[in-house]
């Protein structure tokens, strides 16, 4: 295959993977008719052919060019701006959708040149501030572990420049910029390993800016999450005010 | 009025529009060839990511020859930077604004030819920062053509090639700048009598469109351009976030908004010229009058309305406020509804014509096909829900090449082979012209289609080794495939670079109107033009696209001038 879009292992990358689609098959139509139109116009009237003193400026001409464009522009574009609105308002963007579900997974991202740090809440359900350390705090460097079938939310911003926190099989993307958080959240539905990219140009060594999203059953993930928990409290080191660069989770970040 | 006597007054300093223009021309080229050979070096390093490129063993001395990731990243903001701002900025804008905007409207010389001079000495001076950035210690920009900071602040670009970038960015505006306000002026002024708004040429139009939008969205990339040399010289913080400033940072998102507020108003900036060339060299072509004229101009108008209303679909990823994002995605599909209009009317000026297959109308024709695919790729784009995926893919670089390198390439092609023998008083070879369109057109296809199919499979953009990504390794055959019709384009220009210099001095001479057209620069001035354009200022009686009218056919033609009497 030429190229393909990644495989969907997502509950609501579909919404995103069907409109890319039917986009594809309207550009393809709209191209055909130019395409025809054109070679049409080409073999038929060439040199030989006189030309017709025509200004296309008759009423008749001007609404029926208006005509065509106005039925292409509320079909094509119409249809493309509703999918978007209910498919981002209702599902993708929709953040009361992970904040209604008590097993959603919260995770707050750290962008930096050049790597991903993940940080979960531990049993406490508190991310460790500067201001508030909590010793339970599951920090994972560039490998985002996450349960099946679970809503997962994240919220990411960016220490030094912007980033771009990107899983092809998702389809999800969303620039992390530093001084604001954004958020994502989606609900993985198959098993296994995928890519997290970096999408935003980030300085040198962008383009290594590789993170993987670990995708779990769920008791294992349970397992996973209190084995890392314990050892992150053994580990902890109230000094090390750096490491906690977490921020007291809102559901509605700035 | 006449010529200045001295070579220097008369090709140097000049303030002669035509002198200007080639001036512009031949300092375009030069950075046309630059930007050209930037983007090989990335085609390469995506066909052979990390291999040592051949012959640049010297240049590249310190990896023998091989693109590490910093000087990968120099190169895609430097091919970027170049191409907009040194090629297509002078070359479309410059060189044909300055040739044609007296000649088709009947003037002697731009409102202010001194201003003109100016506006190119300063653009020289822009390039020459430009290349003195390349020499700069820690290399020059590399934070993308767009500079977003941090990336491009102090802590994230240390360097004076960074500086360097800015500031000639900002110089380059200044030349623009400079150049929107003379050409505005002129059109507005000096038109000649009976050249009403609706007699222009539709070149004329999408000229004076252009510089309108120049003139009103430079400056706020200067503004942008500015603040972002004091954030890096002075300290100041406007566009400063995270860990390296604390608390007293300012706002990234800010620049964003400056940079494609003129950012988006910029690729009609380039494009609109190219529009109104193909308007008008289809009509001339196919012996026909342009197909509802009023109709396209009202759509370049249009366009232009709402260029600077669609900006933030830049910004879809960044966080915008959802009511904003839903406004800025509702203007940029409704752009669409005047690019239609466009195309509809080009298309039926073609229908039922007399379509002479000449070099210019085949450059005119290839325009309106890669447009057509970058137009309609777009709509991905556009649409918040399909942005989301496409954001920062190769899908963005394939859909905007198409429309502002492959239609603006295409369209300039058109407007210097239709207009060449006119500027030089020479003819080019037609054969030869005939067989660089055709290489060029269909590899500019395969280069930018290569581009949308990498990009539909998740690449992302600006990686020095797409490589280490799993899912992108699978492509490296589409993407060599791509990189090799990208060095058969660069070669096949040869042809062209040959055409140029040899119909230069030894072409065929050219008559007053070889294409038996009626605007007034064909009609009423002989090729080329003298230092003062017309004997007599001609007096305009009808629209540029007179063709094949009862009118003309009682005078035994097929066409007819703007203007009568000599």
């Amino acid at each position: 295959m030429l190229a393909a879009l990644p495989r969907d292992i997502s509950a609501d990358g579909h919404l995103i993977s069907d409109a890319l689609r039917r986009g594809l098959v309207e550009q393809a139509v709209l191209l055909g008719v130019l395409v025809v139109w054109l070679v049409l116009a080409l073999v038929r009237f060439r040199a030989s052919h006189a030309a017709r003193a025509d200004r296309g400026d008759s009423p008749r001409q001007v609404l029926t060019t208006l005509g065509v464009v106005a039925v292409i522009f509320l079909v094509v574009d119409g249809s493309l701006v509703t999918d978007a609105i209910s498919a981002t308002e209702g599902t993708l963007w929709n953040f009361a959708v992970p904040a209604a579900d008590p097993d959603t997974v919260r995770v707050e991202v750290n962008a930096h040149q050049w790597a991903w740090d993940f940080r979960l809440a531990g049993p406490d359900g508190a991310f460790s501030t500067r201001d508030a350390p909590s010793d339970d705090d599951v920090l994972a460097w560039n490998e985002l572990v996450v349960p099946v079938d679970t809503p997962v939310h994240l919220q990411l911003t960016s220490t030094d420049v912007v980033h771009g926190f990107y899983v092809p099989n998702l389809l999800l993307k969303t620039d992390v910029v530093p001084g604001t958080v954004r958020q994502l959240w989606f609900r993985a539905t198959q098993l296994g390993t995928f890519e997290i990219g970096c999408a935003q140009h980030c300085g040198v060594n962008h383009y290594k800016m590789r993170g993987e999203l670990k995708v779990l059953p769920k008791a294992e993930y349970q397992a996973w999450l209190r084995e890392a928990s314990k050892v992150a409290r053994l580990g902890a080191d109230r000094e090390d005010v750096g490491a906690r660069w977490g921020w007291a989770w809102k559901e509605r970040p700035r | 009025m006449s010529a200045p006597q001295g070579f220097l007054r008369r090709y140097v300093f000049s303030v002669d529009h035509k002198v200007i223009a080639k001036q512009f021309l031949f300092a375009g080229l030069v950075f046309l060839a630059l930007g050209g050979f930037l983007a090989m070096l990335i085609r390469w390093q995506w066909a052979y990511p990390g291999r040592p490129v051949p012959g640049l063993h010297t240049l590249l001395a310190a990896s023998d020859g091989a693109i590490t990731p910093p000087v990968y990243q120099s190169i895609f903001t430097l091919h970027g930077l170049t191409m907009i701002f040194w090629a297509i900025t002078p070359v479309l804008i410059g060189a044909f604004g300055n040739f044609l905007l007296p000649l088709q409207i009947g003037a002697r010389d731009m409102a202010f030819p001194r201003l003109n001079a100016w506006s190119f000495w300063t653009f020289l001076l822009s390039g020459v920062l430009l290349l003195a950035s390349f020499f700069a210690q820690l290399g020059t920009s590399g934070a993308g053509w767009t500079g977003y900071p941090p990336l491009s602040g102090p802590t994230g670009s240390p360097g004076v090639g960074q500086t360097l970038v800015v500031a000639a960015v900002f110089v380059t505006g200044v030349s623009t700048i400079m150049g929107g306000i003379n050409y505005v002026t002129t059109v507005i002024r000096l038109r000649a009598p009976g050249m009403t708004w609706f007699r222009l040429p539709v070149t004329v139009w999408g000229l004076f469109l252009t510089s309108v939008l120049n003139v009103l969205f430079v400056p706020v990339l200067g503004s942008a351009a500015l603040l972002l040399l004091l954030d890096r010289l002075f300290g100041t913080a406007f566009f400063a976030a995270g860990a390296a400033v604390g608390p007293r940072g300012g706002d990234p998102i800010l620049y964003q908004h400056l940079f494609w507020i003129f950012g988006h108003p910029e690729v009609y900036i380039l494009i609109l010229p190219v529009w109104g060339v193909v308007s008008d060299l289809l009509s001339f072509f196919g012996r026909k009058p342009a197909y509802w004229y009023r109709g396209t101009v009202y759509a370049l108008i249009a366009v232009t309305v709402l260029s600077a209303l669609v900006y933030g679909h830049h910004m879809y990823q960044v966080g915008l406020h959802p009511l904003l994002g839903k406004a800025f995605m509702f203007f940029t599909v409704l752009i669409s509804f005047p690019g239609m209009v466009l195309v509809m009317n080009w298309l039926s000026t073609l229908w039922r014509g007399s379509n002479r297959f000449t070099p210019p109308m085949l450059f005119a024709l290839g325009t309106v096909f890669v447009f057509g695919v970058g137009g309609v790729t777009g709509l991905s784009l556009a649409g918040l829900l399909t942005d989301i995926y496409l954001h920062d893919t190769l899908w963005v670089v394939g859909h905007f090449h198409l429309t502002m390198a492959a239609a603006v390439f295409l369209g300039s092609m058109a407007a210097l082979h239709f207009w060449f023998p006119k500027m030089f008083g020479r003819e080019l070879n037609s054969r030869l012209a005939t067989v660089h369109f055709g290489f060029t057109f269909v590899l500019l296809c395969l280069v930018f289609f290569g581009q949308l199919l990498a990009g539909w499979s998740g690449q992302q953009r600006r990686l020095a080794d797409p490589y280490q990504y799993d899912f992108i390794k699978p492509l490296l055959p589409l993407n060599k495939a791509t990189s090799h019709a990208a060095f058969l384009l660069a070669a096949s220009q040869l042809l062209f670079v040959w055409n140029f210099f040899h119909s230069l001095f030894r072409g065929k001479k050219a008559e007053a109107n070889p294409w038996n057209v009626g605007t007034l620069e064909w009609t009423h001035a002989p090729s080329p033009p003298p230092h003062h354009n017309f004997d007599t200022i001609p007096t305009v009686v009808r629209g540029p696209h007179e063709f094949s009218t009862d009118e003309a056919k009682a005078r035994g033609t097929d066409w007819l001038p703007q203007a009568e009497g000599p």
